[in-house]
């Protein structure tokens, strides 16, 4: 008994090797089709998955979303926080660094020794060693431009209002007064930014606080905080339980701003990915379908020298299914690189491969293919003789 | 008899065509949604990000700099300049005057605030300072033209929450900012005072409290002719924000527009660039400064390139997929259909007549199932558009032609390698079964 079955099964696969031997050319089309959707499936897959991740980092163009403030700031401003407050906000979100700027407001006088003129400003004390200030976007047009020598002394970035009205021009140094205290520094910047920062003059944090006699105090930290809406969301609600003695608040204008764009555009991706796999499967199970049909010869000699229908369905899906592994492992292997150039085309930085992917678009192209043969059912009630006769 | 050969070729095998037809109408129908989509969603987006608010910013030329720390202004009252709001309505006469959303003027005055509380409590003054910001709230502009443009705060600030109810144009109804309101204790429904150094007293009801998570939180909006009348500033404003549809700006839109030739000029203008917008702007308000909101504008620019790259990809993947099936599909079908080639040969037909009629066969087939295709991805790129963004996008000729052209050129480069192989073969070994 036992001997007969393993006789079967070795003839099972001796005729599953014939099949597929057979016809190359048939083979080659079959494999094509499942491949191509495999590629697709496993390339989309990975690619959104990615993407999205990507989109929130694409969020810090829009500078800050989250600012840390003293507790009742209010309409004197005079509040300040401990510049230490900036060493206890979490580096980092996930494992995507948060950016963090401190600085310290003062109104201070500016002048222009060269030009005689001078005004009021606000100053803008940054600690541009943690990061620089939080540019805008366009830190080409902020950044010193033709001055090929490193200025000796330290720098400030004069907004270009400011720098209209003064007469300011790149690398010439103000003087930067606020009762008794002084600073000098060398002028940089004098872009517009339409932001606040054109009518500001962005100096050293040290400097602000020697101006305003206020060492080791800050008004505020400005966060870019990257993720999704939820993630700051829970960001927020985590600083403020960590910092019970300052007021963290989103910049709504651009968390809120940020959050509809991503849930449209994660909607946008999720849909049309979705609807071009659904029918990526629905056409390669046409194309699929279309060929098993074509297999009546098979069904009907099969059945002629007495296979049952049974087996002969099982030979077909046993076929199909191996098809499918094999296109599914191919396509989807070169769907992944795919998508890793893709990412690149996009993002600017590879996509990183998702291995869950892989087994998931394989798996999918299985029974896709599995599907696709199933109208050889069909077959079951043909009668050979009518095959080979050439009627049906 | 070549038109009877191939419509008997449609009637004999209705169901092997059915297939076909229908993998070719389901792969054109991937590339169909995925074109239009693709193809709308700039514009779409474009709206979208208006919620970001206004990105471009007027301010007069003349004014003198504004000393703001923490949305608080440190000027004294008179020093700067206004501008005038009854320039406001050319705004929408220039040539962008359809890609401009929303504007509202904001002339912002320091009063001091004494509060009623609440009726029964009445005559416990508390005497506090705030910003006062007039503005508009759906206010309705007639324009020079004789139609009309309904604008305001609520538009150019979308992330402003107003718990009650917005000011009205005309009452002495103000909106208070959150915090402002708990630090006073007052509710909707209260009255409260303000009085500036030169206007002494003007009482006006809260309708609404305000929710910005900014400075605002901190200060009382009112309509625009009421801070007017505050500041003794009749018909004047001192910042306008513009929220504006733009295009994302290149490295041609970033030229200055002095250095470039006529004709680079005119196709500088004639681009929704931000900072064309801001140019024509700044022709119809003299006196003004058009300064563009960098750091809206250029974030809203690269993520609108960005995701506008991805989802043409994703496009790109879809018409390969839908090929490369579809193409696998009409191979299958020629490859099937030796015996009938076979058939023809014997009967005296030149491989390219043989060809030819198949060929016609595909064609004819990618017709149908592309237009079908089409049909179907119209309807599914009109779901897709309404689910997410609100509106379908429009069907476009273009895209139909596409459509056919590459389900044309799908099924005949599908076709082409098995044809080619079946004019080498021989008649007779496939007659006799081999």
């Amino acid at each position: 008994m036992a001997d007969r079955r393993a006789t079967n099964r070795a003839m099972f696969w001796r005729i599953l090797r014939r099949l597929f031997g057979a016809n190359p050319g048939r083979l080659f089309v079959m494999l094509l089709a499942l491949g191509s959707g495999a590629a697709v499936t496993a390339a989309l897959l990975n690619l959104q998955v990615d993407a999205k991740r990507r989109l929130t980092t694409e969020f810090r163009a829009f500078g800050a979303n989250v600012i840390v403030l003293p507790k009742h700031a209010s309409l004197s401003g005079s509040e300040t926080l401990p510049e230490s407050t900036i060493l206890s906000v979490p580096r980092n979100l996930g494992n995507a660094p948060v950016t963090m700027t401190a600085s310290l407001y003062v109104i201070a006088t500016v002048l222009s020794p060269q030009s005689g003129k001078s005004l009021s400003a606000v100053v803008a004390g940054k600690n541009p060693r943690l990061i620089g200030w939080v540019a805008p976007a366009n830190a080409t047009s902020l950044a010193p431009l033709g001055s090929p020598a490193i200025p000796a002394g330290p720098i400030c970035m004069v907004g270009g209002r400011i720098g209209k009205q003064l007469h300011v021009e790149q690398g010439s140094t103000i003087i930067l007064s606020n009762g008794d205290q002084k600073e000098t520094c060398v002028a940089a910047g004098l872009g517009e930014s339409g932001g606040p920062e054109d009518d500001q003059i962005v100096a050293d944090v040290r400097a602000a606080q020697r101006l305003a006699s206020l060492s080791g105090r800050i008004s505020a930290i400005e966060l870019i905080v990257p993720g999704t809406p939820g993630e700051i969301q829970s960001y927020i609600t985590d600083l403020q339980r960590l910092l019970p003695d300052v007021d963290v608040r989103p910049i709504r204008q651009f968390t809120e701003g940020e959050a509809k764009i991503y849930n449209r555009i994660s909607g946008l991706l999720t849909a049309t990915v979705g609807i071009v796999l659904l029918l990526t499967g629905l056409c390669v199970m046409a194309a699929m379908t279309n060929v098993a049909m074509e297999r009546k010869m098979d069904v009907g000699l099969m059945k002629a020298i007495g296979g049952s229908v049974r087996r002969v369905l099982r030979l077909f899906l046993t076929e199909a299914a191996l098809l499918g592994l094999a296109g599914g492992m191919i396509g989807a292997a070169a769907g992944i690189l795919l998508s890793i150039g893709l990412g690149k085309a996009v993002f600017g930085v590879a996509a990183r491969p998702r291995l869950i992917v892989y087994p998931v678009a394989v798996a999918l192209t299985i029974i896709v293919a599995i599907v696709s043969a199933y109208p050889l059912r069909r077959l079951a009630s043909i009668r050979p003789a009518s095959v080979f006769r050439g009627e049906a | 008899m070549f038109l009877r050969i191939v419509a008997d070729s449609f009637g004999r095998r209705p169901r092997h065509k059915l297939l076909t037809g229908a993998a070719l109408a389901l792969g054109m129908g991937v590339a169909t949604a995925a074109l239009s989509v693709s193809l709308d969603v700039g514009d779409r987006l474009a709206k979208e990000f208006r919620s970001l608010g206004a990105n471009l910013l007027v301010t007069p030329q003349a004014d003198s700099l504004p000393l703001e720390i923490g949305g608080v202004d440190y000027r004294p009252v008179n020093a700067g300049a206004y501008l005038p709001e009854a320039d406001l309505g050319k705004l929408k006469t220039i040539f962008w005057h359809n890609n401009i959303v929303a504007f509202a003027p904001i002339l912002e005055v320091p009063v001091r605030v004494r509060t009623h509380g609440s009726e029964n409590t009445s005559g416990s003054g508390i005497l506090g300072n705030a910003t006062l910001i007039g503005s508009w709230y759906s206010h309705t502009l007639s324009l020079p033209d004789g139609s009309s443009f309904v604008t305001g705060i609520e538009k150019t600030n979308p992330w402003w929450h107003v718990e009650g109810k917005w000011i009205s144009e005309t009452g002495d109804s103000c909106v208070v900012g959150e915090k402002f309101a708990r630090r006073f204790g007052i509710s909707i429904g209260d009255s409260i005072e303000i009085e500036t150094s030169s206007d002494s007293g003007h009482e006006i009801r809260v309708a609404g409290i305000l929710s910005g998570a900014g400075p605002e939180d901190d200060a009382i909006v009112v309509p625009l002719p009421l801070a007017q009348g505050m500041a003794n500033k009749p018909g004047q404003y001192r910042k306008l924000y513009v929220s504006a549809l733009t295009k994302p700006e290149d490295d041609f839109a970033r030229r200055d527009p002095k250095t470039m030739k006529a004709d680079e000029f005119e196709r500088w203008s004639c681009s929704p660039y931000v900072s064309s917008i801001a140019y024509s702007i700044k022709q119809v308000l003299p006196g003004a400064d058009v300064r563009v909101i960098r750091r809206v504008a250029e974030g809203e620019g690269a993520i609108l390139t960005r995701v506008r790259i991805l989802l043409w990809l994703v496009t790109g993947a879809a018409l390969l997929a839908a090929a490369l099936a579809v193409g696998a599909s009409s191979a299958a079908s020629v490859i099937e259909r030796r015996t009938e080639i076979g058939l023809m040969k014997a009967l005296g037909a030149g491989s390219g007549t043989v060809g030819f009629l198949l060929a016609a066969e595909q064609l004819l087939l990618a017709f149908v199932g592309g237009g079908a295709g089409y049909a179907l991805g119209i309807i599914l790129a009109r779901l897709l558009g309404e689910k997410i963004f609100g509106a379908a996008p429009e069907p476009s000729l273009i895209v139909f032609l596409v459509i056919i052209a590459l389900a044309a050129g799908v099924t005949i480069l599908g076709s082409a390698f098995p044809l080619r192989r079946a004019s080498r073969f021989e008649a007779a070994p496939i007659l006799r079964g081999e």
